[in-house]
């Protein structure tokens, strides 16, 4: 599992373009991360925010839907996100001309 | 009443002090007395209106007169009686002199007997030696003086008393009483320092003396004890112990207590109706839980048997979710870096084809690579039958005098060109694989070293193959050049076929747990046997080096060899060959069914050659020359007429007949050819897109342009017709042309008949 994990990441972040792969626990603390240290914990604290609002709001409107994932698209660049109750994966990847 | 007659009796004399004394104790004795009288008089009252009735005769006396007070005396002396009053005695026959009566001419109003008796009669003797009239301890300790009182007041109570008490003797009562006050402080004075010891000895003295005047006593008791005793009165009819307590009232008092306040926190948050949805779900999924629980022990226990422990439960849903999650994200990365590709793949057609008559070319696409089979072939490739997207590809060697040590199995999408969604290291080279088509997760792969194996995609990677041939039993001796799943048995049990350079073809049931191998059919040569070194004769098989499958008749079979010799065999003689034709004369390395017509396949071989062959026909219909080995000729699913080919120059012909006999539409080169050879290539079955493999482990998938696709267009008179039909007629409309001399159909199963 761990080295699945560590594999996952590894793979993800060779990938073209892609600047970074957060994992964050449920408690919005980044456990591992190919970013520095201060943006990674700047990027779950103000992702995990985020997500719990945009499930608030996919969760309103309709109780029985929930969020999925999360795409941000920026001038500089793009933030996926997959949302869980128990975790949450960040990439950060530049889009590329 | 009785107190206003004391009152007026006494007031003559003007001891004042003798008269409050004897109030007091009426008063005492009223109180105690009337209780009872008072109680009925206040029950009588209700009854009758306290209205005073006046006689009509009465006189009228002043207000003034009637509360005069008018003095009457009660006195011993009776004034009526006559102190020399005579009768006549009749017996004597005189008068004689009326003695005095003994209370004179008094008449009792009130008698009232007393309860002494005296102290030297028989019964106080008895009763003294009972132990009445002892001395006793009074524990309670009574002050002095109230004990003093006591004593007084018993002595006046001892008194018989039968009349109010005559004003003197009262007077001398109480002079005696406050004669013996001072007295008593002496006593007082002296009491403290007497020792206990004497008490008893006290006692004792008191008993005897007893009958003593009184004064005598009590003198000798103040020489003695400290806490004057109580002495028991001798009983007599009347004087009983009449014994009445009054429980102590437990003084009351409040206590009062106060426990430590629960903590408290202020709490506030917002209702959403998604919080509420999702207590009612968690609170049904309580209940349920409630309700299995009421099943019956037995049930449960089954069930607990194999139930997993929540928190397994959990762990596993947990990393299926981030397995998603990732795959998810990967997707959105390769969609982010792929986007252009993804565009062109679906919508982009090459515009120039129009001008371009007939011809058509390839758009490359995505290249897919393995970065740990760089340095492989990819010796088969295969698009899943399920999912478009999704393709298999068999990582091996084709180069004989440096073969790699392991293989890989990969299964690829398009959705993620960087890896592989799966892939599985092999211990040995992988040389050819076949999806199931009722399971497209099944794969079966042939290895260099002649194995066969079954792989399951859905498993983890660790588990690595679910079924593998037994490598002493029942492996291949050679290469397994291609496999094939075939029908089911007729037990249900699938099945694969393998063909290998051993010249053997094999039928791999697929049990529970092993695979069961059955040979079909030993290719064998027209070759004499060779004289071996020690004398034998070595008879020599021919090597099987691609099989094929009839579309619709599940045991018909054609084999090629490597001596280009291509065989068509049947499941059920495993002797003779149905039929054998000459078709090439290097190793042939795919024969293909036409999707559209079951009698018209192609061939493929090293000698450079691609050939279309029909059933029964010793000649080809087609035969093109590609300078170069062709490593797989496939038909299109799409169109009868077009059939693609790769070759070992990195080129990929495409062929269609209808438009072109004699030519390729399109000759692209999709890899350079100082480097790379093209092996195998597949097109998908849905969408206008082929896959082709190098040799050094690259997957090129391009894009058919649409002149390589053309559709039948309906004739004007029947438009309601199938493409499907359309196609039948087209390949059959060009047969027409070509056949000569004119074709015998069904010469297969006549053959069969024969046999």
């Amino acid at each position: 599992m761990a080295n699945e994990a560590e594999e996952t990441v590894r793979k993800l972040s060779t990938h073209r373009g892609v600047l970074g792969v957060i994992v964050v626990n449920g408690e919005g603390i980044p456990i591992k991360t190919t970013l520095d240290n201060h943006v990674s914990v700047q990027y779950a604290g103000l992702m995990s925010a985020l997500v719990d609002k945009a499930k608030s709001v996919v969760r309103d409107l309709d109780p029985t839907n929930d969020l999925t994932f999360l795409r941000i698209r920026s001038k500089k660049s793009e933030v996926m996100v997959a949302p869980d109750k128990d975790f949450i994966l960040i990439v950060v990847q530049s889009p590329l001309e | 009443m009785l107190r206003a007659m004391v009152k007026r009796a006494l007031k003559r004399d003007d001891d004042t002090v003798l008269i409050t004394k004897t109030l007091l104790r009426l008063n005492q004795k009223e109180s105690s007395k009337s209780r009872s009288n008072l109680v009925d008089d206040e029950a009588l009252e209700w009854l009758k209106p306290r209205t005073l009735l006046k006689p009509d005769e009465q006189e009228d006396v002043p207000e003034a007169e009637l509360d005069e007070e008018v003095g009457r005396f009660l006195t011993t002396i009776n004034p009526q009686w006559v102190a020399d009053e005579v009768a006549y005695h009749y017996g004597q026959g005189k008068f004689v002199k009326k003695p005095k009566p003994s209370f004179g001419k008094a008449y009792p109003l009130y008698i009232y007997q007393g309860t002494a008796i005296r102290k030297d009669s028989e019964e106080a003797k008895a009763q003294i030696a009972a132990g009445y009239g002892m001395v006793g301890f009074d524990d309670a300790g009574p002050k002095k003086v109230k004990v003093k009182k006591s004593a007084a007041e018993e002595e006046e109570e001892e008194e018989p008393e039968p009349e109010a008490p005559p004003p003197e003797e009262a007077k001398h009562e109480e002079e005696v009483l406050e004669e013996e006050k001072p007295v008593e402080t002496v006593e007082e004075q002296e009491a403290h320092p007497v020792e206990e010891e004497h008490e008893e000895a006290a006692e004792a003295e008191e008993v005897i003396e007893e009958a003593a005047p009184e004064e005598h006593v009590e003198g000798h008791e103040e020489e003695v004890i400290a806490i004057k005793p109580r002495v028991k009165k001798l009983a007599n009819q009347f004087n009983f112990c009449e014994r009445a307590a009054l429980t102590y009232n437990l003084p009351r008092r409040s206590v009062e207590t106060q426990t430590v306040p629960p903590p408290r926190a202020t709490y506030g948050a917002t209702v959403l109706q998604c919080i509420i949805f999702d207590f009612y779900q968690e609170d049904y999924a309580r209940k349920q839980r409630e309700k299995e629980e009421e099943k019956p022990k037995r049930l449960r226990k089954k069930a607990r048997k194999h139930a997993k422990s929540a928190q397994q439960i959990h762990d596993e849903q947990l990393a299926q979710r981030i397995r998603e999650a990732w795959t998810i994200l990967e997707r959105l990365v390769n969609q982010n870096i792929y986007d252009d590709i993804a565009q062109d793949y679906r919508y982009w057609d090459d515009p120039s084809d129009e001008f371009r008559e007939g011809m058509g070319s390839l758009l490359p696409l995505w290249k897919f690579q393995f970065e740990p089979m760089r340095s492989h072939a990819v010796c088969d490739v295969q698009w899943n039958p399920h999912y478009q997207d999704l393709f298999a590809v068999a990582y091996g060697s084709l180069d004989f005098t440096q073969q790699q040590k392991q293989g890989c199995l990969c299964l690829y999408s398009i959705k993620n060109p960087a890896y592989p969604e799966y892939a599985v290291i092999t211990e040995s080279p992988v040389i050819c694989l076949d999806v199931f088509k009722e399971t497209p997760y099944l794969i079966c792969v042939g290895l260099y070293d002649g194995n066969v194996c079954v792989y399951n995609a859905q498993l983890t990677l660790e588990s690595s193959y679910q079924y593998k041939s037994d490598s002493v039993r029942d492996k291949h001796s050679n290469i397994v050049w291609e496999i094939r799943w075939g029908a089911r048995l007729i037990d249900g049990e699938a099945s694969f076929f393998s063909i290998s350079g051993d010249g053997r073809v094999v039928q791999w049931a697929v049990m529970p747990g092993e695979l069961q191998a059955t040979t079909i059919i030993t290719l064998r040569t027209d070759l004499p046997p060779l004289p071996g070194p020690d004398g034998t004769l070595l008879t020599v098989n021919s090597c099987g080096s691609c099989i094929c499958f009839h579309p619709e008749k599940a045991d018909i079979f054609m084999v090629g060899t490597e001596d280009g010799m291509i065989y068509t065999c049947s499941l059920k003689y495993n002797r003779n060959y149905v039929r054998s034709v000459q078709g090439h004369h290097m190793p042939v390395y795919r024969i293909h069914y036409n999707y559209f017509n079951n009698s018209i396949y192609a061939s493929c071989s090293g000698d450079w050659r691609v050939k279309i062959w029909e059933d029964g026909r010793d000649e080809p219909l087609f035969m093109f020359e590609l300078g170069s080995p062709v490593g797989d000729v496939k038909w299109a699913p799409y169109s009868s007429t077009v059939f693609a080919a790769c070759t070992a120059d990195g080129k990929v012909y495409v062929f269609d007949l209808n438009v072109n006999k004699y030519r390729p539409i399109c000759v692209q080169a999709v890899v350079s050819k100082k480097t790379k050879k093209l092996t195998r290539i597949d097109f998908n079955p849905i969408l206008p897109i082929v896959v082709c493999g190098d040799t050094k482990g690259t997957c090129h998938v391009v894009k058919l342009s649409p002149n390589l696709r053309v559709m039948c267009k309906p004739p004007k008179k029947a438009q309601g017709i199938e493409q499907r039909t359309l196609q039948i007629m087209k390949l059959d409309k060009l047969l027409s042309l070509v056949r000569d001399p004119p074709f015998q159909t069904g010469v297969v199963d006549e053959k069969f008949e024969d046999d």
